[in-house]
């Protein structure tokens, strides 16, 4: 195998905040613990899990958009994780992201046309004379006409936002793009039409993408690799295919289970988490999944359980899964 | 950085924020009566001496203290000169003055406020520092201050200099007045801006949009200027509106107490402090003088009022 | 059942210095007591802004220029502003597509939500810091007692969109009016979040209006489902007829779009060619006309109005001269 694009080492974040009515007491939120990846050129990796377990700043983190707690990530043999902002520069033209929340990442003040050729403008991707030919394609290619480059955001509907978010993320043409729900918003024939494109822009220029998503029929139809992630740590990480044929740790099972169905009267079988839901204020001990999982054993209330290879390319984070046939479903909770 | 090469039809130009406040803004009939009274002032103030029908400083001593008539619309004060010439000149004055002021005093508020909020760190703090001592002593006494203890010093120097260089220049004394007083309001104005303008920055360099444009790798100065700072202009230019007419009424308690524009200059400050000795008999000439600086105020804060609801449609709905 | 909201002909224009563009062009929507009803269409066809219109909150330069929306018997578009502010969040609660813009950035979330209940229902400020912890962990928000000192920036996307959706069913409304509310939720929180409102639903009778891309989610929540497309009721139909009926070519084209759980990973997902039509530009005739692949002539001339579908359920309807109504083969 090639060298990773990217090799993320014992990445962990974590956030000062206050509480209590007057902030007197302080807390850590422990949004990332000791996340490993590499990625590789060409991939696609996507990360799911639940609200607040970290895919956001994990996608922060890697693009040193917010300053890692402690870890590394090596890109083109550099640890970005420890440069500063003048350092960052030189690489933030391959690195490039599509935010989770469009709206409030444009400039009010500036319209959609400007927002988009500041970055092409000021890498040299274009010269002045070219920028309306450019500005126009970028802006096709997400669907919207040539006729938005002259609006303001605030004019723009949501799903016409996250398009000239898209938008601005590829106008870099970078090597590298963290997706963080960047279709969410999109009725599903945009939303098609933007999965294509990006596919053929990974065929075409070999883009590698970090794609953080909640829809799973999403993450399936354009992944390579699955990571699926529970309170900061990485729970499974396994091949798209594999990891929805058969999921192996108990959290990834019930998240599967909860996808609905487009048929309505389809019954819903859904394997519903009982337990109480754990915060990344006060992460519980040993396995973060134990207060809820069906299978905790008193093991997994004290040791955390390494992320291990169970079989090629497949991992899982989880005491009773030792190998993808003899897991140990069937052991009761103790 | 962008231009033409961009911007669509005409027919649908987009509909900027400024132009949605510029719009909110004439639909405010207060706003729109104090921008015409302005408007009005600046044009009096800078075609005044093409406009008043006698010179401020000619007298007549034959038409002395006449009351107003059509000749003399303000009527005429002791020594017969035309009040209303001289009320026009005194808007010269009080505009050139409160302009200057407030532009000097903006630049350095908004430079320092900028980089302060900015980068924060050493020099911010120092800076907030200088601006707490600076607004927690009187404005009247501060100038008061700074003009009698400079002004011996300066005109000993001027002096100096003109035995020096025998340039007439140095042997005006009002530049003298002028660079103290007017300097000195303006050392003394900058502080409020340079506080708003911070707090400002401060809390807009954490908005996403802020981060999304570090994501792309934009230098600092990019972001400053073109991220941060349009979108603090709009309390800032709120301020300024208010900045001026504070500086016009500063202006005239200056001239009022006699530390600021010397006679015969005419300031209103002065024609009010004149008036006010012979006010039981001639009241035309205290009314006159006071009752325009009261409307150019009241002007200034009718249009501060409309610019602040134009500027923050929030607090509209 | 009776009508709680009733919209009817409803045009919304945009205020553009060349004139009036038209955005909503004549909608036609009613949501019964303790009825949901789904909203899907194309991104930018005019849903925020349907729902925005009735809650007196257009943005700028944006007017509802015709139409009528009864809620509970009353004009909706014909009230004052007063008279809106009181019916928004007791009568009607709202969750903004845009959460992070929706939110005070400076403000705590708990003070933000105690803030709506102070305001909603009188109730004492302790009373109601506690009823925002309630409504946090309600929808699913890990020590929500700690959250409430939170700001904004903060939360993680999806806890931003749950504590707006708290704020939204903070009056205990009549009508939940939801616009994507769930786009930045994992499914296990997402079906949290449908089960709540369901049941919301069937023990105090509330009527949901809910917008979303989610066909899946969807299916499960509503009662009936309406498709816009270029600011008309293009479909209009019970969820369940839609989804073994698809009538409008568009209707159709969208569900072809959908990657499911089955298809081949990494192939090309069959999207709907070229682009709507811009508000203040639509075509002479039916709007989806440049698009469709059954477009005949008639569809290029008239508009087609909706009709009940020919053989289908009762209460399924369509705006297709091909697919639809009179003259459909
Ligand atoms: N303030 C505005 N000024 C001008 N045009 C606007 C404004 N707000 C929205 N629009 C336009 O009106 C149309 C409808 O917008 P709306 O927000 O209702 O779409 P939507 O159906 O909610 O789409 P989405 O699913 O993407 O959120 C869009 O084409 C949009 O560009
Ligand atoms: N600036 C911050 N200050 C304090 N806590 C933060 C900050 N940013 C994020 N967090 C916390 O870190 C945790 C992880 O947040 P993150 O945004 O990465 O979640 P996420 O997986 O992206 O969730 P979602 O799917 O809801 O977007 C959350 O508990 C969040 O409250
Ligand atoms: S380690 Fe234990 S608690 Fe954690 S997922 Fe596996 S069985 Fe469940
Ligand atoms: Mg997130
Ligand atoms: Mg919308």
């Amino acid at each position: 195998m090639t060298a990773p694009l990217l090799s993320i080492r014992n990445l962990t974040k974590e956030f000062p905040v206050r509480l209590g009515a007057f902030g007197e007491r302080a807390a850590t939120v422990h949004a990332l613990d000791c996340l490993n990846i590499d990625i590789s050129e060409g991939e696609t990796l996507s990360l799911v899990g639940e609200s607040g377990c970290g895919k956001s700043t994990t996608g922060y983190c890697v693009l040193n958009i917010q300053r890692p707690t402690s870890g590394s990530v090596i890109y083109a043999g550099t640890d970005i994780a420890q440069l500063d902002d003048d350092g960052m520069r030189p690489f933030r033209r391959d690195l490039q992201i599509v935010f989770q929340d469009p709206y409030s990442t444009l400039n009010p003040r500036m319209t959609i046309g400007e927002a988009l050729a500041e970055p092409i403008l000021f890498h040299g991707l274009a010269r002045k004379s070219e920028i309306r030919d450019r500005l126009h394609q970028l802006l096709a290619d997400v669907g919207l006409s040539e006729r938005f480059a002259s609006r303001y955001p605030h004019e723009l509907s949501g799903g016409q936002r996250q398009r000239v978010a898209i938008a601005r993320a590829l106008a870099c043409q970078p090597r590298f793009i963290v997706c963080d729900e960047a279709i969410s918003a999109l009725d599903v024939s945009v939303q098609a039409q933007i999965l294509n494109l990006l596919l053929d822009l990974q065929q075409k220029y070999g883009l590698t993408y970090l794609f953080i998503a909640h829809d799973l029929a999403v993450v399936r139809h354009i992944s390579d690799r699955v990571g699926v992630m529970y309170l900061g740590r990485l729970a499974e990480l396994a091949p798209a295919a594999a990891l929805f044929v058969q999921p192996l740790h108990p959290y990834t099972r019930a998240l599967l289970s909860a996808v609905p169905s487009t048929d309505p009267r389809a019954a819903r079988t859904r394997q519903r988490l009982q337990g109480e839901v754990p915060s990344p204020l006060a992460p519980p001990p040993g396995c973060r999944f134990h207060t809820r999982c069906p299978l905790a054993r008193a093991q997994c209330r004290s040791d955390v359980p390494p992320l291990r290879e169970v079989v090629s390319g497949h991992s899982v984070a989880c005491h009773a899964v030792s190998s993808p046939t003899a897991t140990n479903w069937e052991h009761s909770p103790a | 950085m962008t231009d033409g090469t961009i911007i669509n039809p005409p027919e649908d130009r987009p509909s900027s924020l400024w132009r949605d406040a510029w719009r909110r803004l004439r639909r405010n009939r207060l706003a729109v009566a104090g921008l015409v009274v302005l408007a009005v002032l600046v044009f009096v103030a800078a075609f005044g001496p093409w406009l008043t029908p006698y010179d401020f400083l000619s007298q007549n001593l034959d038409a002395r203290n006449l009351p107003p008539s059509l000749g003399h619309p303000f009527g005429t004060d002791d020594l017969g000169r035309d009040v209303m010439s001289r009320v026009i000149y005194g808007a010269r004055t009080a505009f050139l003055v409160a302009v200057l002021v407030t532009v000097v005093a903006v630049l350095i508020g908004v430079v320092l406020g900028a980089i302060a909020g900015f980068y924060g760190g050493r020099f911010d703090k120092t800076l907030m520092w200088v601006t707490d001592m600076t607004m927690s002593v009187p404005q009247l006494l501060l100038v008061v201050v700074i003009n009698a203890s400079l002004k011996q010093p300066i005109s000993l120097w001027m002096e100096a200099r003109y035995m020096e260089t025998m340039n007439p220049l140095y042997r005006n004394s009002a530049i003298i007045d002028f660079v103290l007083v007017f300097g000195s309001m303006a050392l003394i104005s900058w502080p409020p801006y340079a506080r708003l303008v911070r707090a400002q920055v401060l809390s807009i360099r954490n908005r996403p949009y802020v981060t999304a444009a570090r994501a792309l790798g934009l230098t600092n100065r990019i972001i400053l200027t073109r991220y941060v700072m349009p979108n603090a202009v709009g309390p800032l230019i709120v301020a300024i509106s208010a900045g001026l007419g504070t500086a016009m009424v500063l202006e005239s308690a200056f001239s009022f107490l006699g530390i600021g524009v010397n006679p015969p200059t005419p300031s209103w400050g002065n024609m009010i402090s004149d008036g006010l000795r012979v006010w039981t008999n001639y009241p035309h000439l205290l009314l006159a003088p006071a009752a325009v600086l009261a409307v150019v105020t009241v002007a200034f804060n009718f249009l501060g009022d409309g610019l602040n609801d134009a500027l923050n449609p929030k607090g509209q709905k | 059942m009776n009508a709680l909201l009733d919209i009817r002909g409803l045009t919304i224009d945009i205020d553009r210095d060349s004139g009036p563009a038209r955005v909503v062009d004549g909608i036609d929507l009613t949501v019964a007591e303790g009825e949901s009803l789904g909203i899907v269409g194309e991104s930018g066809c005019g849903k925020s802004l349907t729902m925005l219109s009735l809650v007196g909150l257009l943005p700028n330069r944006i007017r509802a220029t015709g139409g009528v929306a009864d809620f509970a018997g009353k004009d909706l578009l014909a009230m004052s502003s007063e008279e809106l502010r009181r019916l928004r969040g007791s009568q009607i609660g709202f969750i903004f597509q845009d959460p992070m813009t929706s939110l005070n950035p400076v403000m705590r979330v708990g003070a933000q939500i105690a803030e709506a209940l102070v305001y909603q229902s009188g109730m004492a400020k302790p009373a109601a810091m506690e009823r925002a912890a309630e409504l946090l962990e309600l929808v699913g928000i890990p020590s929500p007692r700690d959250r409430l000192m939170a700001y904004p920036h903060e939360l993680s996307g999806g806890m931003r969109q749950r504590v707006m959706i708290a704020i939204g069913l903070a009056g205990s409304p009549r009508l939940l009016i939801a616009d994507e509310p769930t786009t930045a939720l994992d499914v296990t929180i997402q079906a949290q979040i449908v089960d709540l409102v369901r049941d919301l639903k069937d023990r105090f009778g509330m009527s949901v209006v809910w917008i979303t891309h989610d066909l899946a989610l969807i299916a499960g929540l509503a009662d009936r489902i309406a498709v816009l497309y270029a600011g008309t009721v293009v479909e209009d139909s019970p969820v369940d007829v839609l989804f073994e009926r698809p009538t409008h070519p568009y209707t159709r084209g969208l569900l072809a779009s959908l990657p499911t759980l089955t298809d081949k990973p990494m192939s090309r997902l069959p999207s709907i060619a070229g682009t709507p039509p811009e508000p203040g530009r639509r075509p002479p005739g039916c709007p989806f006309a440049p698009r469709c692949a059954l477009v005949t002539a008639v569809c290029t001339t008239s508009v087609p109005r909706l009709a009940p579908v020919a053989g289908s359920a009762p209460g399924h309807r369509a705006a297709c001269f091909v697919t639809a109504g009179e003259g459909a083969s």
